[in-house]
């Protein structure tokens, strides 16, 4: 679904040249889990602008879906992040002026055709990431962890093909981390695509396969024999604060 | 339907900040307020002078005794102008249809038994009538053979009627002038007070022209000389022969001031006009800077705005908004205030041109046309001052803008 050939990133910068990527190759089936790992500045997030048509490269191909994003336009770019990608930032990015429902809404106010049903799909989901009873709370009243599963309601709501995650667990404590992760593993289970970028290698593991980068270039890629559980990770935190309490 | 949800994010920032909106709407509130006030007061002005014009005679010249530029009534000091003037202009001056003289005494005390009044007196030959489009309403209006024979009659106005004859019929009745008894022909048309001054026209009296200066006032000079053109684009040029020529007369050379004045509907008009302008004026310097200023303040608040929001913008990118979409989410800002502002403006407006028609004499007009105005330079500010940090936000690009 996700096809990656010869990619390159380079920035210049007056006479600094600045080269990111040096030509990844790479695949992701539909359905798969994928963690992005690496040391800070990388090039993770650069690549992560790159598969969310954030950006394009400065060499390569990549195809989405069949479509190679390099050949297109801003504004069929824009529609194609409308249809295909769901993001989730490390710093969440919600509308503070307003509530947790209107944010899950913004996607699809740049959609094609505005669904009559758009304030339900809005509740549903909220509801999927457990936030039901927060559905009209404006982002000062949540807690980090509320927010960032604001920001994955959001992203799921255009139904997208794949999940672009980028350090979603960065400002979060441990526990809301494990919820956020336990969040990408259910939709995981449920058949979706999912990437993780990341540079903690236990994060990392809780995907299925594992793409290293260095120095602008894949070091490593390979499955993950036995990925953790968020679920259970959770579990035990949870029990370990009971036990504090 | 896009567009309607995509300009209802502008709609939303606008209501988040309502105080940065006060602030961006400001300029645009007063200046079309003050622009709604100008026209208000220029319509009425213009419908004044509009009345005035069509009173004092659209094709009407009058050459009046005394200096000076004011419309109003003939210099009662001044002697110099005559009959022979009056036939000079008839003589020399093409183009004319009528040249008629005028006699005159302010306030001529008229007496019928008990009964007394004062009106203003003129002295006219018959196409007085056709010179002033103002017929008698009852009986005969003053016929070439009263001004031949010096006959003892008089036209009154309707005003005059009514404070000596009252009810009764008048014609055919005698009053007294200056001691001189005088039989009623005709009583005019009423007109009401429709004069420059707004004095009462129907307050006068005619008398043939001969009758008024031999037997009653006992002068040589006349007060004026009423003049109908046959072309009323001529009539700048005519005004210019008849200055000419009557300063030849009187031997008058410029710099000297002239013993007369000639008014025209132009210089009417430029008199109803004069009492309005200076506080339109004022007005308009006041509507340009509050537009221009309010615009400059309108923009750079949307300018720090779209740098406060950049990373909202590049979330919206991210989202799949296309740059189209925030062009039209900050325009629609920029718009939204320009328009909500002259509205409230335009109210605000009305309100003050509704207090100004209570507390001064000028004439004010509300209409539609100032609300149309209005939308035409709410549209004008809102573009031109909003486009700008539009094509900012537009132009961010999504990775730079979420950094
Ligand atoms: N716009 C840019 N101009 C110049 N250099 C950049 C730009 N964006 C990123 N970089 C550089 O690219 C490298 C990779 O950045 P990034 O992709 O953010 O790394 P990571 O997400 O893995 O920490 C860094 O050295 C960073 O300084
Ligand atoms: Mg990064």
């Amino acid at each position: 679904m996700i096809e990656l050939e010869g990619i390159e990133k380079t920035y210049t910068r007056g006479e600094v040249v600045t080269r990111v990527l040096q030509g990844l190759s790479f695949e992701v089936e539909a359905g798969e889990y994928v963690a992005i790992m690496g040391a800070s500045g990388t090039g993770k997030s650069t690549l992560m602008n790159i598969l969310g048509c954030l950006d394009k490269p400065t060499a390569g191909h990549y195809r989405l879906d069949g479509t190679d994003m390099v050949q297109l336009e801003d504004e069929a770019l824009s529609e194609l992040r409308n249809h295909k990608i769901g993001f989730v930032f490390q710093q969440f990015h919600l509308l503070q002026r307003t509530t947790a429902r209107k944010n899950v809404l913004l996607p699809l106010i740049y959609a094609e055709d505005y669904p009559e049903n758009a304030e339900e799909m809005a509740e549903a989901a909220l509801e999927m990431v457990g936030l039901h009873d927060r559905i009209d709370y404006r982002p000062n009243q949540l807690s980090g962890g509320q927010q960032q599963r604001v920001a994955i309601a959001r992203a799921l709501i255009t139904n997208p093909a794949v999940l672009l995650a980028d350090e979603p667990t960065g400002n979060l404590d441990r526990r809301s981390g494990a919820e956020v992760m336990a969040i990408f593993q259910q939709l995981h289970a449920d058949g979706r695509t999912v990437i993780l970028v990341t540079h903690d290698l236990e994060l990392a593991e809780h995907a299925e396969r594992v793409i290293v980068l260095e120095d602008g270039q894949i070091a490593e890629d390979r499955p993950v024999a036995k990925p953790r559980d968020a679920e259970h990770e959770l579990a035990t935190l949870t029990s370990v604060q009971e036990v504090d309490e | 339907m896009r567009l309607f949800h995509v300009a209802g994010e502008g709609w939303e920032a606008l209501w988040a900040n309502k105080l940065r909106t006060c602030f961006m709407m400001a300029g645009t509130l007063v200046g079309i307020a003050a622009l709604t006030v100008i026209m208000t007061i220029g319509k009425g002005t213009e419908r004044q002078v509009m009345r005035r014009v069509e009173n004092f005679g659209p094709r009407a010249m009058m050459l009046v005794a005394g200096g000076g530029r004011a419309t109003g009534p003939p210099d009662a000091q001044i002697t110099t102008l005559t009959l022979a003037d009056m036939e000079a202009i008839r003589e020399q001056i093409p183009g004319l249809e009528i040249v008629t003289p005028q006699a005159w005494a302010t306030r001529a005390q008229l007496t019928r038994g008990s009964a007394q009044t004062r009106a203003t007196l003129w002295g006219v030959e018959p196409e007085w009538h056709a010179a002033w489009d103002w017929y008698v309403a009852d009986g005969e209006g003053i016929t070439d053979e009263d001004v031949a024979t010096m006959a003892r009659v008089c036209v009154i106005g309707s005003s005059v009627k009514r404070e000596l004859f009252g009810d009764e019929d008048p014609i055919g009745e005698r009053l007294y002038v200056n001691k001189v008894s005088l039989t009623v022909t005709g009583v005019l048309e009423p007109r009401g007070s429709a004069g420059t001054g707004g004095g009462d026209f129907d307050n006068r009296i005619l008398l043939p022209i001969t009758t008024a200066m031999r037997r009653v006032l006992n002068v040589d000079h006349i007060g004026a000389v009423r003049m109908i053109t046959t072309d009323a684009r001529r009539m700048p040029e005519q005004a210019e022969a008849i200055t000419g020529l009557m300063r030849r007369r009187h031997g008058i050379r410029p710099p000297a001031e002239d013993d007369f004045r000639i008014n025209s509907p132009l210089a009417v008009a430029e008199v109803v006009r004069g009492t309005s302008r200076t506080l339109s004026i004022l007005l308009m310097v006041l509507a340009a800077l509050s537009l221009f200023v309010g615009g400059v303040v309108l923009m750079n608040i949307l300018l720090i705005s779209v740098a406060e929001r950049t990373p909202e913008i590049g979330l919206r990118r991210a989202l799949g908004a296309k740059r189209g979409d925030i062009f039209t989410q900050f325009l629609t800002e920029s718009l939204s205030v320009t328009f909500l502002g002259m509205v409230l403006g335009s109210g605000l407006g009305a309100g003050v041109a509704l207090a100004i028609r209570q507390l001064t004499s000028l004439p004010v007009i509300l209409s539609w046309e100032p609300f149309a105005v209005g939308i035409a330079f709410a549209l004008l500010v809102g573009l031109f001052f909003g486009v700008q940090p539009a094509r900012r936000a537009a132009r961010l690009h999504p990775v730079e803008a979420l950094r």
